[in-house]
């Protein structure tokens, strides 16, 4: 990734691991097909990002140690969750290194990235305000409408120039001017900003990190007694817990979660040596009839329509 | 021999260059067009200038050490002044410390005057006169003295400013400057001395010294933008202080001041630029401008002309610093 541009993409992968730089386990929920347009800048000290999606869907993401990220949505409807916290426009996440959590849309979405180091927002911190603002936990932080605003409508524009204004942006002068204008912006929002977070997320969030891992261990679904057992949680808490931050059951999740990676699968496999039923098997599905009207309903294509499609993924990210 | 001058400017850099101060900085901080006279009477001793500006302005100088200066508004009607955040009035005479910097802002159009001697010849007027060395401290104070004993320097400067002007040749003759000369001395220690017993108000406080601390730190980036976050941390001061002080003594939050500075920066680089090799684009960006359509509009609203026209205008040379 060049330290500025923009693009569009249609593998979530190259959204998630290789521009944004998280590790994201991503499951569609509609038939419509993931599609992103990005546009990236790398600074001095912070790193922006603006995404819009077409696809709704859940997301777990895990984020790199040694840098804070800032969260926000860019629309208001349909509202994006955070760990099953409904968020508004104007609305800051605020993210710390290596910090675990579900992300949910609803529809299209449009929100924006930034990602500073801690000792860096530290520093600012105590030359802008004269003390920390480090923070210790993660939280929601909803700011004036004036100095969120700001913040956005910097971060917006200056998303828009890294991926229209390559020679402008070429310029020492340029990109520092635009960072310590966002830097000034981004302490303000975070100091005025009044925590918005709910009591209860951190157990919640603690609980579906362990879900996920459970999950990610096994390749089909456990039966919910075994599953909760295992990450030792009653299934009441599991079944409220996902309803809030996945807006389906445990068990609808993992079988979602199994559906997208079988298409992962089949969009990047070769039909010549691999069958749809080897790939369904591989994520328990054991009946393939039933797996191809899952799969169908889900994704509006038959699985052997996505196995026969010559490679789309790798061809365009070529 | 004495001599005079008589200038006049219709942009601030140019004013800047000729007041004398070993060093003085303007900016206006309204839009308009700008227009300033100086006058300058170099008699035997005593150097006088009188100047007017028309915008609301800040201006920072750093007084000679080897002179004591005193300063006061020349028009006795004009509102006030601000002085390193004390109020200079119709009835006030600021008296600079030694190798001071301070910094005066201004509220609209404004008259001045001021008046300078060698320490040793003030010291030396005043043990003369009344009987006792009048001295310059380091730091800067303002005198308040009953009207009439302030209005006969200010009737005397502005009788030497109206013979500058109208008559040069006049004052040029040894005799007249040495009449005027006398009854400057005269009027100008009777003003100061037993100003101890008055109202003697002592600049600055510890907002001006963050302000100083602030310019200075841009002077040493003499051409450079610099940001909020960077002053505040190379200086020690937090946002809400520095917006507090540079609010008192500038006029205007920090923010507005390192943009009205930039501002200033690219104006000289456009008008020392030559149009064959440079463009608009590259001066403004260079000085941190990345909007270039709003850019435009901000500098046709300070400047009153389009970047463009400055930058076509004829190279403007580099002047070398007033060394009278």
């Amino acid at each position: 990734m060049k330290g500025f541009g923009g693009g569009a993409f249609t593998d979530p992968d190259d959204v998630f691991s290789n521009v944004l730089d998280l590790d994201a386990e991503l499951v569609l929920t509609s038939r419509i097909p993931f599609g992103a347009r990005v546009s990236w800048l790398a600074l001095r000290h912070l790193r922006l990002f603006v995404v819009e999606e077409d696809a709704p869907r859940l997301t777990f993401i895990s984020l790199p140690s040694g840098r804070l990220f800032i969260s926000f949505s860019l629309i208001d409807d349909p509202a994006p969750f955070w760990n099953g916290i409904r968020l508004h426009r104007g609305d800051l996440v605020l993210h710390l290194p290596g910090d675990r959590f579900h992300q949910r849309t609803a529809g299209p979405a449009r929100w924006g990235l930034i990602s500073i180091k801690p000792r860096d927002l530290a520093a600012y911190g105590r030359a802008l305000l004269g003390r920390d603002i480090a923070p210790s936990v993660a939280m929601v932080l909803r700011p004036s409408v004036r100095n969120s605003a700001k913040l956005l409508g910097l971060h917006v524009q200056a998303s828009r120039l890294a991926a229209t204004r390559p020679k402008l942006l070429a310029r020492r002068e340029v990109r520092r001017a635009l960072e310590q204008e966002l830097i000034h912006a981004l302490v303000m929002a975070l100091a005025t900003g009044e925590s918005v977070t709910p009591e209860a997320w951190r157990r919640r969030a603690e609980i579906m990190g362990r879900f996920e891992d459970a999950l990610a261990m096994h390749d089909r679904t456990q039966p919910l007694p075994m599953l909760c057992t295992g990450i030792d949680v009653p299934p009441r808490t599991l079944r409220s817990h996902c309803a809030a931050c996945l807006g389906c059951s445990p068990i609808a999740y993992a079988r979602l979660r199994r559906l997208n990676s079988a298409r992962l699968t089949l969009l990047k496999a070769d039909s010549a040596v691999t069958s749809v039923a080897e790939v369904a098997r591989s994520y328990g599905f054991s009946e393939a009839g039933r797996f191809a009207v899952a799969y169908r309903t889900l994704f509006g294509e038959s699985p052997q329509a996505s196995l026969l499609r010559a490679h789309p993924i790798s061809a365009e990210s070529a | 021999m004495p001599r005079s001058r008589v200038f006049s400017f219709a942009d601030p850099d140019a004013y800047q260059e000729k007041v004398r101060a070993s060093q003085a900085a303007i900016l206006t901080l309204d839009r308009g067009e700008f227009r300033a006279a100086l006058t300058q009477i170099d008699l035997d001793r005593i150097w006088m200038q009188w100047g007017f500006d028309n915008l609301p302005r800040i201006a920072r100088t750093t007084i000679d050490p080897e002179r004591a200066v005193l300063m006061f508004i020349a028009d006795s009607e004009q509102a006030s002044s601000q002085l390193g955040g004390g109020e200079l009035r119709g009835d006030n005479i600021a008296v600079f410390g030694r190798g001071s910097t301070n910094i005066v802002r201004t509220e609209g159009g404004s008259r001045w005057a001021s008046l300078s001697l060698t320490h040793a010849d003030l010291a030396e007027a005043g043990e003369a006169i009344v009987g006792q060395a009048i001295t310059c401290p380091s730091e800067t104070y303002l005198v308040r003295r009953p009207p009439e004993l302030l209005a006969r320097l200010r009737t005397l400067h502005a009788q030497a400013v109206l013979l500058a002007r109208s008559a040069p040749e006049m004052l040029a003759a040894p005799a007249v400057a040495k009449a005027l000369e006398h009854a400057l001395k005269h009027a100008m220690i009777t003003a100061l001395s037993g100003a101890a017993e008055v109202d003697r108000r002592w600049l600055p406080g510890q907002h001006a010294r963050i302000v100083n601390r602030f310019h200075e730190f841009l002077e040493s980036r003499p051409d450079e933008p610099v940001y909020l976050a960077e002053i505040c941390a190379a200086i020690g001061a937090s946002e809400r202080t520095l917006r507090t002080c540079c609010q008192e003594i500038l006029g205007v939050g920090p923010v507005r001041y390192l943009w009205l500075r930039r501002m200033y920066l690219t104006r000289r680089a456009l008008l020392h630029s030559d149009v064959s090799t440079a463009t608009v684009t590259e001066i403004a960006t260079t000085h941190g401008f990345w909007e270039l359509g709003r850019f435009s509009v901000e500098y046709r609203g300070l400047f009153g002309e389009s970047p463009s026209t400055s930058l076509r205008r004829p190279i403007l040379p580099v002047e070398d610093k007033k060394t009278a």
